[in-house]
């Protein structure tokens, strides 16, 4: 089997493996949070625009209406964050990520296409979106689809980079690349504990808007906070359900990781307290007559938590790859000098947009006060 | 040989085109049209012109639905791609280049974030701070092509990288500067050019047509110089391939010229001095016109680059230059890991070699096809000919595989056609040398044309004396064929060559050297025709 793994490339990796590890987990959760914001927000958005359409709705209308204005957004920093996961994770497992993606590469590249419908749906919502007619919803429907398809595909091409048994004979059965990853067993659960994250994400960031709503307009403040936060937890609940299948899915040599392993077991177990920890903050705080802080503190550790998954999910793939892949063998010639560079370039582009934001933030705030 | 080869059913090189000439002109266009925007705004400012600014307004809904949502999204199709089509080179790259990346990567991070803010804002910022985000706009965009250029560009010309892996030297490359500053221009150009997709139809109408024209010919101005800069550094092996006269080179030169005229008249005649004229279907040709424009210089730039992915390292089918030599020695069953036939002896290995090493840029039919190169070949032809692919053609890789896998793909390769049952007679000796000549030796040579001519070697000689040799051809030179067609069509073959060798000449042939695959990427000029390297030469 190892001789099915392509070679890793002759030329050295230009910067330690830990650096490299780093930047993943730090890009790929932002990726993440863009990504259930860009999908969990437009099934927000269509359910509100839906349900707003009738008179007595008037909060779900103006929920729409007012998300309609960040979707293209969030879509926007999927993909730049997207980038840069895409990049880093090339350089550590190049050799297992182009493989599956040629094998499926038909499917794989039908990925930008559609990512162009959706991003251009959720423009022309955007726009239409107040009009509260025509065929807005209809647009934002078809993005919201496009959108769980694209990410199907991914969620196949994950799972087939850990699996280099498969490649052949998938490869064999469609060299055109018209291929899915359709035996895995832990395809469908991982697909749905996805999806049904994003919305639980979403719901969290929608609950910590609402309470910036409240000084406003207090009775749609909490009206968002207290319908963030039910969904939330209804969501996390069903998470915990399809956790479950995942993991009875999953491999048993893959899982017993979770027990063996000292980190991925603790990631795994920190990232089950953070998760109820997040849903009882959330829930407690928008119970209330006013909601409390306790919800802006649940919003922070559902961040937490999503970060603690996508190191869970870096771990799980280390073991899933452990036969084939050895990172720490890999010849390293680390580029000091333009490490520094990036570094400073990045702290310097943060703190670009950072000004950038500021800017906006001073202006809607006098707008605010006037 | 590493990966598996997705076979998509026409030249995977095709489609790094496609998604590539139109993700260049929209991203080249992000990055001139942020310059017009800001450049522009602060003239409706400056001179309190209310129907410009709205113009602006206008104009930025269109450049960030078309900016952000295509061009962005095109760009990483564009590393999907070149993923899929081209893993080894672009592990390549990115092994190299990741931190230079990564530094992309920001610039274009702060570049949509800006986009945004800047399409947002119009109404609620102030003039001032509006206009900054408008620059910081255009820095970040021009910086994402400063570094990407010098990627871009070491493919083509690695320059001081190859002897210590220096990433300065690498980046500013022999062709780095006068890339950018070409670069630059056509994205100046395509900031006018755009600017006619959203002529409002009255206000700043005459206005807004008359700077357009003036954008597209400042940059008109400059992108020659650029490209004549370039054009002086590029390596050896590119100009041979320049002077080679292949047809397609030929045309994406005229079209490119041809097209950026065209557009240029139409900015100078409907944009500058008629702005009336400026209508959807003009503006449509102008568009199109950019189009070509950019496919023309994408076409080059690739084409240019042949037989090379990335100079010296990895070749245009993707494989590795320093892993030939092994795989010839233990063959492609031994190296290839994912063959869909795995069996030798099957009618499909040869296929299966065929896509795996020729697919890039082949098709079996269609453009590109192989089936009209190979008529008239035969097995054992097209098996000797494999073996010096790379030397007969300057833009071919070598074949890398043993004599087993020669002979699969040269017998794959005869078998694209039918086999020839040719009729010779006195009356149709010509013409049937002619269609011998063409199967047989004009993929390499010309008789009286300037690539490999014959004339110099059979000048005077007669048909019987010119077939005379052929027996002997594959023992002359190592880089010649075996000669073994049928006595009749060697006889019309020889009555040929023999017949247009005397025809008298209006101008004299200028031969020309054939490159051999050797990196020539440091030098500068190539050695044009002069001691050239005639069949009788090479032979010698």
């Amino acid at each position: 089997m190892q001789t099915m793994i392509p070679h890793v490339d002759p030329l050295p990796l230009p910067g330690p493996v830990w650096l490299f590890t780093v930047l993943l987990l730090v890009v790929f959760t932002l990726h993440v949070a863009a990504m259930n914001s860009a999908l969990g927000g437009g099934l927000w958005t269509l359910w509100n625009y839906l349900r707003g359409r009738h008179a007595e709705h008037e909060y779900s209308r103006r929920l729409a209406v007012e998300l309609a204005g960040m979707l293209p957004t969030f879509l926007a920093f999927t993909v730049t964050l997207g980038v840069a996961a895409l990049l880093f994770v090339q350089v550590l497992y190049g050799n297992f990520l182009y493989t599956s993606s040629i094998i499926m590469a038909s499917t794989w590249l039908m990925v930008i296409p559609l990512v162009m419908v959706a991003y251009y749906g959720y423009y022309y919502f955007s726009y239409k979106a107040v009009e509260g007619k025509g065929i807005a919803g209809c647009v934002l429907a078809i993005s919201v689809c496009v959108l769980l398809a694209i990410g199907f595909i991914f969620v196949n091409n994950m799972t087939l980079m850990l699996r280099p048994e498969r490649w052949l004979e998938i490869y064999r059965a469609h060299p055109n690349g018209w291929n899915l990853n359709l035996g895995e067993a832990t395809l469908l659960p991982r697909y749905l504990h996805i999806v049904n994250g994003s919305v639980a994400l979403f719901s969290a960031i929608l609950a910590q808007i609402g309470m910036s709503r409240m000084k406003q307009d207090a009775g749609y403040g909490r009206w968002l906070v207290q319908r963030a936060a039910l969904v939330f937890a209804a969501c996390t609940g069903l998470q915990f359900l399809l956790g479950m299948w995942l993991l009875l899915a999953t491999p048993r040599e893959i899982a017993m990781t979770l027990l063996r392993d000292p980190l991925t077991g603790g990631v795994f177990g920190l990232a089950l307290v953070t998760v109820i920890a997040a849903m009882l903050l959330i829930l407690l705080g928008s119970l209330a007559e006013k909601p409390s802080k306790l919800v802006s503190a649940g919003f922070g550790v559902s961040l937490l938590t999503l970060l603690l998954m996508v190191c869970l999910r870096y771990l799980l793939r280390m073991a899933y790859l452990k036969p084939y892949a050895d990172l720490g063998g890999l010849q390293v010639q680390a580029q000091w000098g333009v490490i520094v560079l990036f570094v400073v370039l990045f702290v310097g582009g943060l703190g670009t947009v950072a000004y950038m934001l500021a800017l906006v933030m001073k202006c809607c705030k006098t707008a605010v006060a006037k | 040989m590493n990966y598996p080869y997705w076979q998509l059913g026409f030249p995977g090189g095709v489609l790094i085109a496609l998604v590539a000439v139109l993700h260049v002109f929209v991203s080249h266009f992000a990055v001139g049209g942020g310059f017009f925007l800001v450049a522009t705004e602060a003239r409706a400012r400056r001179t309190n012109d209310a129907a410009l600014l709205d113009y602006c307004k206008r104009h930025t809904k269109f450049f960030a639905l078309l900016t952000l949502v295509f061009g962005a999204v095109s760009g990483v199709g564009i590393w999907f791609t070149i993923g899929l089509v081209s893993p080894e080179a672009t592990s390549t790259l990115i092994h190299a280049f990741v931190w230079l990346w990564a530094i992309e990567w920001v610039f274009f991070f702060v570049e949509i974030a800006a986009a945004i803010i800047y399409a947002k804002t119009w109404e609620t910022l102030s003039a001032t701070e509006h206009q900054i985000i408008g620059w910081i706009y255009f820095v970040a965009a021009w910086m994402s092509l400063f570094v990407i250029n010098g990627i871009l560009t070491f493919m083509l010309t690695p320059g001081g990288w190859l002897e210590g892996h220096s990433l300065v030297a690498g980046f500013f490359n022999p062709t780095y500067w006068p890339s950018l500053l070409t670069r630059t221009a056509a994205a100046v150009v395509l900031a006018g050019l755009f600017a006619f997709v959203t002529l409002p139809k009255d206000g700043a109408r005459e206005q807004v047509a008359r700077l357009g024209a003036k954008w597209m010919v400042a940059g008109a101005v400059v992108m020659p110089v650029g490209l004549w800069w370039w054009s002086a550094r590029l390596p050896l092996f590119s100009h041979l391939s320049l002077g080679m006269g292949v047809t397609s080179v030929t045309h994406a030169l005229r079209g490119g010229v041809g097209f950026s005229l065209l557009a240029l008249l139409l900015a100078l005649v409907c944009g500058a001095w008629k702005p009336s004229w400026m209508r959807p279907p003009v503006v449509a040709v102008l568009v199109l016109c950019g189009i070509g424009m950019v496919g023309a210089g994408e076409y080059l730039r690739e084409y240019l680059r042949k037989p090379w992915a990335v100079n010296t390292l990895v070749y245009a089918n993707d494989m590795r230059a320093a892993e030939v030599e092994t795989i010839k020695t233990n063959g492609v069953l031994k190296s290839a890991k994912f063959l869909p036939h795995a069996d030798a002896a099957s009618a499909e290995y040869g296929r299966d070699l065929f896509v795996l090493q020729c697919g890039a840029c082949h098709a079996a039919e269609g453009y590109r096809g192989m089936s009209r190169r190979v008529d008239g070949w035969d097995a054992a032809f097209a098996a000797d000919i494999l073996q010096h692919i790379h030397v007969l053609r300057g833009t071919m890789p070598p074949f890398a595989g043993d004599e087993q896998d020669r002979k699969a793909l040269g017998k794959y390769l005869a078998g694209l056609n039918p086999e020839w049952h040719l009729t010779i007679t006195e009356a149709n000796k010509l013409e049937m040398g002619k269609k011998v000549f063409d199967s047989r030796c004009g993929h390499c040579h010309t008789v009286n044309g300037s690539f490999r001519p014959l004339r110099g070697t059979f000048e005077k000689a007669t048909g019987a004396q010119v077939a005379e040799v052929f027996p002997a051809l594959g023992a002359m030179s190592s880089n010649m064929p075996d000669f073994n067609a049928p006595a009749d069509q060697a006889e019309a073959l020889g009555f040929y060559i023999a017949h247009e060798a005397n025809l008298p000449l209006a101008v004299k042939p200028a031969p020309m050297q054939m490159p051999t695959g050797t990196n020539h990427s440091r030098m500068r000029r190539p050695a044009m025709p002069g001691a050239q390297a005639s069949l009788a030469q090479e032979v010698r």
